[in-house]
């Protein structure tokens, strides 16, 4: 049994403000640690969306958002300004990160995505204060601050390689996610990386159905609806199901460029199959999984785990993924999913597959139900989440979060970098 | 820069105090961001390279655990930053081994020393200007305004003034050995009407010129007061007038007194050489880094 901890969480959203699944997760895992004992706070930005859930902990909305969400300009130089802001330095947040830090007295920081904060003074500010920290990664934001800030700009910062998390213990979704990280930015976090894949709460869910009734396959995909997602070659390959005869229907969950792909479907002789119903309640979505064959998902090369295909399996509905994506390392080929290349061929005979019984769909999701519950279970994700919480959390000097010099050194780099960037 | 900023965090690590020079520049400044990152003890000193305003106005000098000034005129352009933190002041130091006196060198009394960097504001100007018949001058210093020398040069037509632009450390040496009176001039507001902020934070050259036995006048500009101790060896004037007049005396012989010449030296051997020098140094990088005398 871990005893208890005081955990601060640092997340750029939190709901309701939620993009996709890092924030979901992030949410999950404050409320579990909770529920298990612990003291976790969320300093988070602010949300102009009423809260939906009561909360079983503390959420500070204090911290400023320079991206993601707020109006970014498209005019070049105030545009390079609020990228500064969001992948370099946010003074406000750093010194906000500066007074929590030694007012919570934390044992140990939980950095999720900071993307949108400052990233470099605030992780910084951590290794300055000298709190042990541990990041979990999801997405690729360290490359955002590589990437997006001159070298010499993260200078102050430290940040121009991997030094940053030279002290800190990483979490990541997947290899896939290390290597991305790894070949676009450089940064790297030695081998000391624990991989936790995205874990799926199936408390939610319903007894599936019949598989295939009526002869008909019925699809379903959910998330943003987006071309990185694969929604272009989901349109695709239903054409070509569609000319063949094939008895399908597909049902896309989520929001995002909808009047587009509206008009797509129609264009493509396609509106009668393909629905799309807009974004539903994780909670529903679950339950609504239950009545389908499987989940598309070809995704982007870059998709660092997926969650939502782990979701369906674990509700019954077998996912069709891309090969290269993050979960592709965790779900097993014929086993639990039908792996495909990135094309429209490539998924139409996938779900030609379903349809036609050629792939044994019921074995399929009894095999993805077991891996739901095992490995892949929430109970499990937070049994080594918090493993690794109270391993890092070694006692620090509290004393150096009072240091009066730290918001001065603080304020110094951050017009340092100012100064490098922008003259 | 990047690669400044990679070498002093790869570098500096182990490091019991860093000294940063030149500290009210943009180099100081980010070199005192990543000394105080690593923990390292540090000691800044200006040496008249900037006026950073993210270290004088947002107090960045007070992330140094020390300051060190050349000049007690130095100190105060720092003292508002530093929030009451240490502050040292050490003037010098000068090779007083080899700046020294040379009794085989005849002196010329009638001779008047400048060495200076040919600019308006080092108030060569004045010192031509207030220049006696019965002096000659001597102005050694390359130049560095083109304008301003040819000014000078106009000026100091049908008086005995010479301009060399090429000594050595020999030349120089043997300059200051051989002259009567050294003159630093630096000036506030030069005769372009241009206000020059910070003009002297120390005047090496005055205590070299002492050092080599040589009594000086300095203008009252920055820190060249605070070098002359004792009116016997060194006089300090406002105005053109003022050196007028003290070129004067020089000229009938009523200044320097008697014996000057052994008093600048011995004033700038006690208080400005390199044993004091390195010896109060020592004593303040080990009070900062917290050790007792060795």
């Amino acid at each position: 049994m871990t005893p208890p901890l005081r955990i601060l969480l640092v997340t750029n959203l939190y709901p309701p403000m939620v993009l996709g699944g890092y924030e979901l997760a992030c949410a999950n895992v404050a409320r579990g640690l909770a529920r298990r004992g612990h003291e976790p706070r969320v300093l988070t930005a602010w949300s102009h969306l009423p809260a939906t859930d009561a909360e079983p902990l503390e959420v500070h909305r204090d911290l400023d958002l320079h991206w993601l969400v707020p109006h970014v300009s498209g005019a070049s130089p105030v545009l390079e300004r609020d990228l500064h802001a969001a992948v370099c330095s946010s003074i406000g947040n750093t010194l906000h990160l500066l007074r929590t830090v030694a007012e919570f007295r934390p044992d140990v920081v939980y950095v999720w995505n900071l993307l949108g904060l400052g990233t470099a003074g605030l992780l910084d500010m951590l290794n300055l204060v000298g709190v042990p920290w541990v990041a979990h990664l999801m997405d690729r934001w360290p490359v955002e601050t590589v990437k997006n800030t001159p070298p010499h700009v993260l200078g102050p910062f430290n940040a121009q390689g991997s030094a940053l998390y030279r002290g800190a213990r990483i979490i990541a979704m997947s290899d896939h996610l290390l290597d991305e990280i790894r070949t676009v930015s450089g940064v790297s976090f030695g081998g000391d990386v624990e991989l936790l894949p995205g874990a799926v709460d199936l408390t939610d869910s319903v007894p599936h159905e019949p598989y295939l009734r009526d002869g008909t396959a019925r699809f379903v995909t959910a998330g943003a609806v987006s071309a990185h997602k694969g929604i272009d070659l989901i349109l695709e390959a239903s054409r070509v199901l569609a000319d063949r005869g094939v008895r399908f229907s597909v049902d896309v969950f989520g929001d995002g460029d909808l009047p587009r792909y509206v008009d797509r479907s129609r264009s493509l002789g396609i509106g009668d199959r393909v629905r799309f119903l807009g974004p539903l309640p994780q909670r529903d979505l679950l339950r609504r999984y239950a009545g389908y064959d499987a989940f598309l998902f070809p995704t982007w090369h870059r998709e660092p785990f997926g969650l939502a295909p782990v979701e369906a399996a674990g509700c019954g509905t077998p996912p069709i993924i891309t090969r290269i994506c993050g979960a592709a390392e965790r779900l097993v080929d014929g086993v639990h999913c039908i792996k495909i290349d990135r094309s429209v061929s490539g998924l139409a005979r996938a779900m030609a597959a379903v349809a036609d019984g050629s792939v044994d769909v019921a074995r399929m999701a009894r095999a993805c139900r077991r891996l739901t519950a095992s490995d892949l279970s929430f109970d499990r994700c937070l049994d080594r989440v918090e493993s690794v919480l109270a391993a890092h959390a070694t006692p620090w000097r509290q004393a150096s979060a009072q240091d009066p010099a730290l918001p001065r050194l603080a304020l110094l780099k951050h017009n340092l970098a100012l100064r490098l960037r922008f003259g | 820069m990047d690669g400044f900023s990679s070498a002093l965090w790869r570098e500096l690590p182990g490091f019991d105090i860093a000294h940063v020079h030149q500290c009210l520049t943009g180099f100081g400044a980010s070199t005192t961001a990543i000394v105080r990152s690593l923990g390292i003890r540090s000691v800044g000193t200006d040496l008249g390279g900037g006026e950073d305003p993210l270290m004088l106005a947002q107090r960045g000098v007070g992330l140094l655990d020390a300051t060190l000034s050349i000049s007690r005129y130095a100190d105060d352009l720092v003292a508002r930053a530093v929030d009451g933190g240490r502050r040292e002041v050490l003037i010098g130091p000068v090779d007083t081994d080899r700046f020294t006196p040379d009794d085989t060198v005849p002196r010329d009394p009638r001779l008047v020393l400048c060495v200076s960097r040919i600019l308006p504001h080092k108030g060569i100007d004045r010192v031509i200007e207030a220049l006696p018949e019965g002096l000659r001058l001597i102005v050694a210093g390359r130049v560095y305004h083109d304008d301003y020398h040819a000014r000078l040069r106009r000026l100091a037509e049908g008086k005995a003034v010479c301009f060399i632009h090429d000594a050595d450390d020999e030349r120089l040496l043997n300059l200051y050995r051989s002259a009567g009176v050294f003159v630093q001039a630096s000036t506030t507001r030069d005769l372009y009407g241009t206000f020059v902020n910070k003009p002297e934070l120390m005047g090496l050259t005055t205590l070299e010129a002492m050092a080599c036995g040589l009594p000086v006048v300095v203008s009252d500009a920055g820190s060249l007061p605070e070098l002359v101790t004792d009116a016997r060896f060194g006089r300090v004037f406002s105005t053109t007038a003022d050196l007028t007049a003290i070129l004067a005396e020089v000229a009938a012989g009523a200044w320097p007194a008697p014996g000057a010449s052994a008093l600048a030296r011995e004033h700038v051997v006690r208080a400005h050489g390199m044993e004091p020098i390195g010896r109060r140094l020592a004593a303040l990088y080990r009070e900062i880094a917290g050790r007792s005398e060795a």
